[in-house]
Order: structure tokens, then sequence, then C-alpha cells
């Protein structure tokens, strides 16, 4: 936690932040009966799955929380067993296009992932998962079998060409065809349990396509990130159709020599992502229910964080380049509305701009699709700067007392510190 | 029915492409009224004359039997001569209507300006055609191009004849004698370190052949049904930019090259200009129109700053 403090001290918002997550915020209580020894088990499977799903599938309404946990570790048993090298094409294939109906399979259960799976304690237990999929209403039920069915063919599909095997995705559609299968899906199947749960409106299911860009923005987000953790198991999800402008292989693009067509090409792959993000804002802006409001915001934010520092940052190429914790916990305390997630938004867009070259070949187009996130606000929140004006006043006086306790803290660790030093 | 089309200023920078645009679709009917002539067409008919001058105007009208008429005609807005603006914003464009109504023209379209609704201090974010003029606009070339915008669209609906009005913001494309050139002035004499503020002010553009475009889907799309009559319409290329972005580029893009452009590099006008917001939200024209930009904002710098190189 002091190293998570550390980080952030040239950024007193930020400590600010943290102060006020660690010590401010209740954290939420799900009681799950003790004899209910499968949900128990479920919920201990989503907390070592994803920490930071985990935190907010807790925070969602009692309606839809158990439907949504179930969903996420249905897909996460399905996409172990796609990411797994060692299980063989033959074997493979059947059980990624047959996962809709494994998952009424009482008691079905799977051991043969490798052995460096990180998740493959799930499909071991997976007779678990299954017994409460089953105990979901039907409504809910049904969405997760036809996401599952779409998804599992088409990472099926994926699996079986044999050059994506070989050179990974190659053009721009198939490259959001890849990201639709496994993340356009889940915005898609996301959408269908909230409108059929009642908090939110119907139409929510049916505006696929929007749906799907909230996935496609942070997958796209996602594979750039991991540019160099990808490349070293073998994994190449930049499309070729971008890369190849700039390098004859993928790999080139972290050798010493290249820096200038590496840039150039991660801006590329940036304007690829940008382009979501009025679909993205339109989505959060049709949110009804606050839980589901936060839950699908937090991502997004994070996303256009991290896209943000991407842009223009060559350690993309050795490292994984990450937000600090601190401006993690900021956001996340920000997703409280569409004006803040608007503002968010805004705010790095133009950090975007701000370090935007003329010199790139995509200067005007990273331009433009930074102004399109402008004008998205200005027109689908016309008080969206009134809003900006009139809240700051309360905030500085909650920063303020925020800021002295924090203050009185380091105080006291500076004095023991000192004290221990000199003794 | 055929139209016989009637081009007011025709030699003028975009009057010329709406010309060609005509053209290029196969109209045979076009007629050009312009000052001067800069352009010699075997199958275009030019009138020279004055528009202050109502003859003038009026024996074109009636003679060739004109239906529609775009009226693009305006001094550029950094002439020096008050007295001018109000000579042809004004009393020209009474003539134009006087004109349509008494010889049974249809249509007309108006080329007004965003500047319409600029008061000059005020910030101009995602503006629709809801905001109403300033109480004092901020020089006048607005003020007349206001007073002209109000008269076309107070002769809707007279006589039979409809109008409608285009506000286009920021103009530039090929042969552009205002915009593209002026900026390159100001990069080269290193002007650019008036940048003020951290290029936060989004800006919009059109490129000509959008505008161009607007003018001639207006004639086309004007009737009572359409919800056209007797509206403004904002147009823009749809994507606003931070100011500094675009005269960056095309800057950069011309750089090998030494252009000299005949503007002096920044008027107080242009100062204003790049310090505020200036964008507009043209949902009306994309809804009632149909209007979608055909050339977007780079692929306009691009063929706009060849010109100029080529030029030299």
């Amino acid at each position: 936690m002091a190293s998570v403090f550390l980080q952030s001290i040239f950024h007193p918002s930020e400590i600010v932040a943290l102060v006020q997550y660690k010590f401010f915020r209740p954290s939420p209580v799900n009681f799950i009966p003790p004899e209910q020894k499968a949900k128990i088990r479920c919920y201990e499977f989503l907390s070592q799955t994803s920490r930071s799903f985990d935190a907010v599938i807790r925070e969602l309404d009692d309606d839809i929380r158990d439907a949504v946990c179930i969903f996420y570790l249905v897909l996460r048993g399905l996409d172990t067993i796609e990411d797994d090298m060692s299980i063989p094409i033959m074997k493979k294939e059947p059980l990624l296009r047959n996962f809709h109906e494994i998952i009424y399979k009482k008691g079905w259960t799977f051991n043969e992932s490798g052995p460096d799976e990180k998740d493959r304690q799930l499909l071991v237990e997976f007779s678990i998962i299954i017994e409460e999929f089953l105990n979901l209403e039907k409504k809910f039920q049904n969405v997760i079998v036809e996401i599952t069915n779409k998804m599992g063919n088409g990472m099926a599909d994926y699996a079986k060409n044999a050059s994506h095997q070989e050179y990974g995705i190659l053009t721009n559609e198939d490259y959001d065809l890849y990201c639709h299968y496994v993340a356009g899906l889940v915005g898609n199947g996301l959408s269908c349990i909230f409108s059929a749960s009642g908090l939110e409106k119907s139409e929510l299911a049916k505006i696929t396509e929007i749906s799907n860009s909230m996935g496609l923005f942070l997958q796209k987000t996602n594979i750039i990130r991991d540019y160099s953790e990808d490349l070293s198991d073998n994994r190449r999800f930049w499309p070729k159709e971008i890369w190849s402008e700039y390098v004859d292989d993928l790999a080139d693009l972290k050798k010493p020599g290249y820096e200038i067509k590496a840039i150039n090409c991660l801006s590329t792959m940036v304007l690829n992502a940008l382009q979501h993000i009025p679909d993205c804002l339109t989505y959060l802006n049709k949110l009804q229910n606050e839980s589901i409001f936060r839950f699908c915001a937090i991502p997004q934010v994070m996303a256009i964080a991290t896209l943000t520092l991407l842009f223009k940052n060559h350690n993309v190429y050795n490292s994984i380049v990450k937000i600090r914790k601190g401006e993690t916990i900021k956001l996340i305390l920000k997703c409280t509305n569409i004006y803040e997630i608007a503002n968010v938004f805004r705010y790095y867009t133009r950090v975007i701009i701000k370090k935007n070259d003329p010199k790139d070949p995509n200067f005007m187009k990273i331009s433009m699709a930074c102004g399109k996130v402008e004008q998205w606000c200005q027109t689908n929140i016309p008080d969206i700067d009134s809003y900006h004006l009139s809240t700051p006043k309360g905030l500085d006086k909650n920063d303020n007392r925020l800021i002295f306790v924090v203050f009185i803290i380091l105080a006291f660790t500076a004095y023991f510190l000192g004290y221990e030093l000199n003794n | 029915m055929v139209e016989n089309y009637l081009i007011i200023g025709g030699d003028g920078f975009v009057g010329r492409w709406i010309v060609e645009m005509l053209r290029k679709r196969g109209e045979r009917s076009i007629i050009v009224f312009d000052l001067i002539q800069k352009y010699f067409d075997e199958e275009i008919k030019h009138y020279k004359g004055d528009l202050s001058n109502y003859d003038d105007i009026s024996k074109c009208i009636e003679k060739e039997n004109i239906t529609s008429v775009i009226h693009t005609a305006s001094p550029s807005h950094d002439c020096k001569y008050e007295e001018l603006f109000w000579k042809v914003n004004v009393e020209g464009t009474k003539n134009v209507i006087e004109a349509c109504l008494n010889f049974g023209v249809k249509k007309l379209v108006y080329t007004s300006s965003s500047s319409v609704v600029y008061d000059g201090i005020s910030e101009l974010i995602n503006v629709d055609e809801t905001a109403p003029f300033p109480q004092k606009h901020m020089n006048v070339y607005n003020e007349t191009k206001a007073a002209g915008e109000k008269l076309v669209l107070e002769a809707n609906g007279r006589n039979g004849l409809l109008t409608c009005a285009l506000r286009p913001c920021g103009i530039f494309g090929p042969n552009d004698m205002q915009a593209i050139p002026g900026f390159i002035k100001v990069m080269e004499q290193g002007q650019s370190k008036f940048q003020i503020g951290d290029n936060e002010n989004f800006v919009d553009w059109t490129y000509v052949e959008n505008c161009a475009y607007a003018h001639v889907l207006a004639v086309d799309k004007l009737s009572k049904e359409n919800q056209t009559a007797g509206e403004a319409f904002f147009i823009t290329n749809g994507t606003p930019l931070p100011f500094w972005d675009l005269v960056i580029i095309a800057s950069l893009t011309e750089l090998s090259s030494n252009v000299t452009g005949k503007e002096p590099g920044f008027t107080r006008f242009r100062v204003k200009f790049t310090t505020t917001n200036r964008y507009f939200n043209i949902n009306k024209a994309k809804s009632r129109l149909g209007y979608e930009p055909l050339v977007d904002l780079e692929e306009g710098v691009k063929r706009a700053v060849k010109s100029v190189i080529n030029s030299t």
C-alpha cells in the first residue's frame, strides 16, 4: 500500500482519492447463507479470476448480481479452453462449439487444461458453476446460452483458421470480428441481462452495435497494451493491415532502429480504438440504474486513461504500461453519472490532443476523433459545461478536509521515520 | 420540369464549385451572374452585372426564365469599405428577392455565414439553428450577412417562392484566397507563438466542395414538406478540430515550398477567431437536407495545400 501512495506523491488529488477509497467508503456486504456452498464457491472463483471484475460485480443490484457473476465465470471457462495452447485443435474445436450445451450437463468437469493455465481449477470444479447456472432464472439462462454459443463458435472459427495461427489477425475487419467474439458479445449479453431484469429498458438489448462498441473499446485497449506479453506467448492480435504499413514483421516494432515507425504504428492502433468512444458514451448515457452505470462506466474510464497513457509511449513495446493505482481509484470514484464520465473522456482526449504530433501520419485523423468526442458531449449533454462549473465548489470543501487528514498522516509518518532513523 | 439555374457570384470561390457540380451532373441550363468574368465556358451563359443595380439582375432572371437561384455573392469579409457590405449583402439581396418575386422564380438559396450568430465575444459551442442573432454583431460583415439572410427567409412563401439559407463555417479549399495561404504566412513569420491557451478550442471547417454540395442539396430538397423552406442550416465538415491542428498540418504539408500568400498573416479578426470555440451542430442539415460531407477534413487539407504549392 505504501508504494501505491508513493507513486502518487506528485498527484495530491490521487492521494486524496486513495485515502477516501480506503477509509471513507463502505465496502459492499453481500450476505450469502452458509448452506449455499456452490454460490459461495462461485464468488470465490470470481475474486480469484479477476480482481477488477470481482469488485464491480459485487456492487451490482441483487436482481442481476448472480446472473452477471455466472455469465462471467462461464465465459471465463470458455476462454480458458480457447487460450490453452496445450489442447490440440481436434479436441478444442468441439469443446468450444458445444460449450453452450455443456453448461446444462450436471456434473461436467474438465481436467485436461495445461498445467500453466491459471484458471484451470475453475474447469476442474466446473460442475459448481453449472449448478449455479441452473439455479438462475430462465430468462438469464437463455442470454448466457445464446452468447456462449456465439462466442464458442466464433472462437472455434478463429482457432481453426490456419492463417490466423501463422500470422495472427490479418485485416481490420478480422480485428473487429475477433474483438466482437471475445468482447463485443459480452457487451451484447450484459445488455440483454440488464434489459431482462427490468432494471434497464428493453431497448438496451436491441442496440447491439453500440453495446458491441463497449466491448471493442476495452478489448482493443488491452490488445495494444499487451503487445509485448502477447508476442512473447506468440499471440498476434495487432492486425497485419495496420502494422504491415510500417514493418515487415510485427516483432520488428520493438527492435532498435524502428522507434519512429513503432510510434506511428502505435498511433494507428490508438486511432482505431478511439473511434469507438462516441458509441461507448451513447451507451452509458442510456443507462438508468446506478449500479449498472458504475459497472459499465468503470472499465470504460480505465480504458480511456490507459489508452491515453499508451499513446506515443514507446514503453508499450518492452513492458506492460499501466495507470497508477491512485489514478485508478480517482477514476472509480468519479463513476457516478454521465456528466463526470463525459468530463473524464474529454479530459483524456485533450491530453491526447496535446501529445499528438503533426509529424505523425495520423495527426489529423486523431484530432478529428478527439473533436468527435468533444462534440458528442456538447450535443448529448448540452449543460455539461454548467455542471462542470457548478460542482467543484462542493468537491473542494471535501477535498480540503481530506488533504488535511492526509497531511496529518504524512506528518506522523515523517515523525516516526525520523524517530527511527535517529535511534 | 427542366430547371434553369442562376448562380449569383458564380465566378467566386464557392459559386464556381456549385457551377461545376451542377454541370457534372448534366444540368443543361446553368447561368452565371457576377461582377467580373473569370471563367469562360461555352455552355454556360455569363451575365456581368452589379447586384446593387436592380435592372442588371432582373433582366438576367427574366430573359433566362430562371427557376432556381443560388445567391453566393458577397464582398470578402476583410474588404475595407463598409458601405460595400450594405450595398451588396443587403441592397443587392433585396434586388435579387424582388426580381425572383417579379419573374416567378420558384427557389432561392442564399449563402449566409455561420458568423451571423457571433457577437465577437461569446464562445460558439456546438451551436444549432435555435441560437438567435446577437444584439450586436461583431462586425459589419456579420451584420449585413444576417440582414440579407433575414430578408431571404422572410420572402419564403411569397408568390410561390421558396427560400432557405446556408450558414457555412470556415470554408477552405484549392484556390482559396483567404484561409490556407493566410495560415501558411502566419507560420512562416513565426507568428504561431501567439498560440493562445492550450489548443483546447475547437473550430469547425468546411471543405469547399462540401459547401457547394450542400447548396445543390438545398436547391433539390427545397420544399414545405421537407421542412427546408424558410429555414437556415449550419454547414460544416462535421468534425471540429483543435484550432491549431489544421493550421499546423497545412503548414507542414507545404513546408518544402516557399509560399508567400497575398493575405496578411494575422488580422485582428483572425486572432479573435482562433482563441474561442467555434463549432456547430449540423444535425438539422443532415436530417432535412440529407447532407453528409463528401470529402473529409484531412483529404480537404491535402487538396487545398497541394493547390497552394502548385500555384507558386
